[in-house]
């Protein structure tokens, strides 16, 4: 209503709006673009860690040891209460890559070139070192089953477990453990709901790809949620098949038959402008304990 | 600038010749203050708008790229990260949740409107509670949700828990909207009717309902806007399988779920882009077509 | 069927009664489990060792919507004012509709592009981790710029046009008419945009995640992280079981309350107009 009073000088008003607006958005991006920097060895280290009860934080911590035990006998997880909580691998990689100071990390199956995998004691992060053993930091994926499974999902297990199997899981950048026969059953049909670790998931939906090419008749849906939820939600019966990236609870034992599927390599991950190519076990711990604070106390000092 | 703006410079102030842009500057030299004031208004409005320019132009730019056909394909695979079953789900989410609570809407409305007496302490009851509802975050709907139709109801993660969910969400604005709208029908219509010797149904269903019409579009585009964005909310109520649904009780997950599921594992970040720029611009058709519904709403 | 529009009419009051009853229900038996002193004040939050303290949160969640406040808060006014008072009818068409879209951008959106844009520059900018208080307090005070700006333009629009006309008349300026005069007529108005915005920030859950740090411990710097209490459900709602389950939900509880708060103080505002 009152825009008609200095609608008379619209013209003007116009020409200074655009100025003003052009202005903003270049300073916006002189300020975003602001010249790269080159890596300050003394700078703080940025930890990026996962949320408390992942898959992969679980397996971490416990490859690592970045745990102990309190006066209650109760485990306490030592991962620095100064460490930025990413609630996805995607949040982790995207933290470092953007960041010249920062550390996380990550399954192997979703390592890509904007980050750099360090080297632990000198051992590359690949399948094969994995296999052989020579890197440390490993963890299972694991599919679990109640006692009265389905024929179908039964099946499905025995598909995964197989030479098939393993080829899909290979190319998928993770270890297969197995190499078993497997026949099509024909004319099998049913309903498998799988459910758990959104690290297991992208594999598994692999696997079920595969799998539905030479059994269309079995229909598979797959829930993706976390390792302890699918442990949960698979003892309640409410899927067929739990996903777990880590091993399971003795709790959860009682219910459940772990089988394990493959095996994935945890990468610890840096920026790429980060010099540093490879850390020892005892200094990924010290890092993610806090003790080590600076890249300087890292590449120049040993760890404790 | 050209003279000729200045038409009548007494009506925008004290100093002549306001209206010209050199004579502002100078009005501003002589009154630094209203110089201030402008600046800072003319730098919020850009500020604001510099922002969503800001925001689109970067997804568009990183997303538009991304597109191809892969991501449209029917069936998902985690080879293409296919968005269609995402796609097809928001749609029927929306028109779930749209046919649970777009009746209930209506009638609450057509009852504050034409039924209740004004400052009956029962329609304050309900305004109020409506205003809480229009005031409670999407992950309290979620919790709800999970707590209520998921696990007390034994819905499990489904389309139905979901939609009932997002119903009860977008309930105060297919509310307000309505009732606006209602309010906007002119008595006279009412009248006219009444005179006309139709009932009080009659009258609401036949002549007050259909004046009454646009209103109730915007507030069904308003709904469908909040239902496509919604995340936090069917993340635990509507779980997130990627598939077409096979029945009511099937486990969906809509576009944004979608967006967000890929944002989470790190293999999909292109993927997840494009699907930004899907999202948006499903986000934009319903600004516009509600733009378009409002206007012909102030036409008639 | 006037029965059935009254029923009809009767579910928003059965929907808030619902969400209340579950949400304490199945909250509050945690919080006495644990203690309401040690849930509300407790410092630590460490679910595998059964502390449950969300102190922390509670001031991350205060903290985040200050700043959001800061930064929202004059450049939405200053926005409503422009949009009211400053802006030519041509204008006025195209930026209107970017204000409904800015509001319209689904929060997943916005938690990326802070995620790849925002934390970045942040951490150019000032320093620090990037994923901190202060950015996670930008984001949110862009979101929170269309409920303000919408609430407070119609809230200026309304001001009897008289009271510009005396404005002008005494010799002031429009710009200082616009500040001076509109805008303190309009205060309850922008105050209750304010409060609105006060109610989405607090609620924000998938964007502040993705930019906030999450940290559960006390804050201790603007450019520190911080962690919120919707981010702490979210976080970890997806496997808790049990006390701890029950403990997220009661952190639900506790953000309902403040929600409840924030909506009568709206109504209370809007009732005082």
């Amino acid at each position: 209503m009152f825009q008609c009073v200095n609608s008379d000088c619209g013209a003007c008003l116009n020409r200074r709006f655009y100025y003003v607006l052009f202005t903003a958005f270049l300073s916006c991006l002189l300020f975003g673009c602001a010249a790269s920097e080159t890596f300050n060895p003394g700078a703080e280290i940025v930890l990026v860690s996962r949320e408390d009860g992942s898959g992969t934080r679980g397996a971490f911590v416990d490859v690592t040891g970045i745990r102990a035990e309190d006066s209650n006998g109760q485990t306490v997880d030592l991962t620095s209460i100064e460490a930025i909580i990413a609630n996805g691998t995607n949040i982790v990689m995207t933290i470092v890559a953007q960041n010249p100071y920062a550390i996380g990390y990550i399954s192997l199956g979703s390592l890509n070139g904007t980050v750099k995998a360090l080297d632990i004691d000198g051992t590359e992060i690949s399948v094969e070192t994995i296999q052989s053993g020579d890197y440390r930091l490993s963890r299972p994926f694991i599919a679990a089953t109640r006692s009265d499974v389905s024929l179908a999902a039964r099946d499905f297990l025995n598909f995964i477990r197989s030479g098939a199997g393993r080829e899909v899981i290979q190319n998928a950048k993770y270890v297969a453990v197995s190499d078993g026969a497997y026949e099509v059953t024909n004319g099998l049909s049913g309903k498998v709901v799988i459910g758990g670790s959104s690290s297991v998931s992208p594999v598994m939906e692999k696997l079920k790809e595969a799998y539905r090419v030479l059994n269309p008749g079995v229909e598979i849906e797959i829930q993706q949620s976390d390792s302890t939820t699918g442990m949960l939600n698979a003892a309640e019966g409410i899927l067929d098949i739990g996903m777990a990236s880590r091993p399971l609870k003795d709790s959860e034992k009682e219910a459940l038959f772990p089988i394990e599927i493959a095996h994935d390599g945890i990468a610890v991950i840096v920026n790429r402008e980060n010099p540093l190519e490879s850390v020892s076990f005892d200094q990924v711990k010290a890092i993610f304990e806090g003790l080590a604070l600076t890249w300087d106390d890292v590449s120049v000092a040993p760890p404790r | 600038m050209s003279e000729k703006s200045v038409k009548n410079p007494s009506q925008s102030g004290p100093a002549p010749k306001r209206s010209e842009f050199g004579g502002r500057l100078k009005a501003y030299r002589n009154d630094p203050l209203s110089g201030l004031i402008a600046l800072a208004v003319y730098a919020a409005a850009a500020l604001t708008v510099g922002f969503l320019l800001f925001i689109l132009g970067y997804i568009f730019v990183k997303g538009v790229p991304n597109l191809n056909l892969s991501l449209f394909e029917w069936e998902y695979t985690s080879a293409n990260v296919s968005l269609t079953a995402a796609l097809i789900n928001t749609v029927l989410m929306t028109l779930m949740a749209l046919v649970i609570a777009g009746p209930i809407g209506i009638f609450a409305a057509i009852y504050l409107v034409e039924y209740a007496k004004r400052g009956n302490r029962f329609v304050k009851l309900v305004r109020l509670t409506a205003e809480t509802l229009a005031g409670i975050p999407s992950i309290i709907y979620g919790l709800f949700g999970l707590l209520f139709f998921v696990s007390f109801l034994g819905w499990g993660y489904s389309l139905l828990a979901g939609a009932f969910t997002l119903a009860i969400m977008i309930l105060p604005v297919m509310m307000r909207t309505t009732e606006e709208a209602l309010i906007a029908v002119p008595d006279s219509y009412r009248e006219g009717s009444f005179g006309l010797g139709a009932g009080k149904m009659r009258t609401v269903f036949v002549i007050v309902l259909p004046t009454a019409i646009p209103g109730i579009l915007t507030g069904v585009i308003l709904s469908t806007g909040r239902i496509v964005g919604e995340t936090a909310a069917l993340l635990y109520t509507a779980g997130s399988v990627a598939a077409v649904p096979t029945g009511f009780f099937s486990s969906v997950r809509t576009l944004s779920v979608h967006l967000y599921a890929l944002t989470q594992e790190g293999l999909y970040v292109d993927q997840a882009y494009a699907t930004a720029v899907v999202l948006i611009v499903l986000v934009l058709g319903l600004n516009m077509l509600s733009s378009v519904v409002a206007a012909r709403l102030t036409r008639n | 069927m006037r029965v059935v529009f009254m029923l009809s009419a009767l579910i928003s009051v059965l929907a808030v009664f619902l969400i209340c009853v579950f949400l304490f229900a199945n909250g509050f038996p945690a919080i006495a489990k644990i203690g309401a002193g040690e849930f509300l004040l407790g410092r630590n939050w460490r679910p595998s060792n059964d502390l449950y303290g969300i102190f922390p949160m509670i001031l991350g969640s205060l903290y985040v919507t200050a700043g959001a406040v800061l930064v929202g808060v004059p450049i939405g006014i200053l926005s409503a004012l422009f949009l009211a008072l400053f802006c030519p009818k041509s204008l006025y068409r195209l930026v209107k509709p970017a204000i409904e879209l800015l509001a319209g951008i689904p929060s997943v959106v916005y938690g990326f592009f802070g995620m790849v844009v925002l934390v970045p520059w942040v951490r150019r900018s000032f320093g620090g981790h990037g994923n901190s208080i202060l950015t996670a307090s930008l984001l949110l005070g862009v979101m929170i710029l269309p409920t303000i700006i919408n609430v407070s333009e119609s809230a200026i629009r309304a001001v009897p046009r008289s009271y510009y006309e005396g404005g002008l008349a005494l010799g002031s300026s429009h710009e200082r008419t616009s500040l001076f005069i509109l805008l303190p007529a309009a205060k309850s108005g922008v105050f209750a945009g304010i409060v609105l915005g006060i109610g989405r920030a607090i609620g924000e859950t998938m964007a502040v995640i993705m930019v906030a740090g999450n940290q559960p411990r006390l804050p201790n710097g603007i450019l520190k992280g911080v962690r919120t209490l919707t981010a702490n459900i979210v976080i970890e709602m997806g496997y808790a079981a049990e006390l701890h389950r029950e403990a997220l939900i009661a952190t639900g509880a506790v953000l309902f309350v403040f929600i409840l708060i924030i909506n009568l103080s709206f109504t209370l505002v809007n009732r005082r107009d």
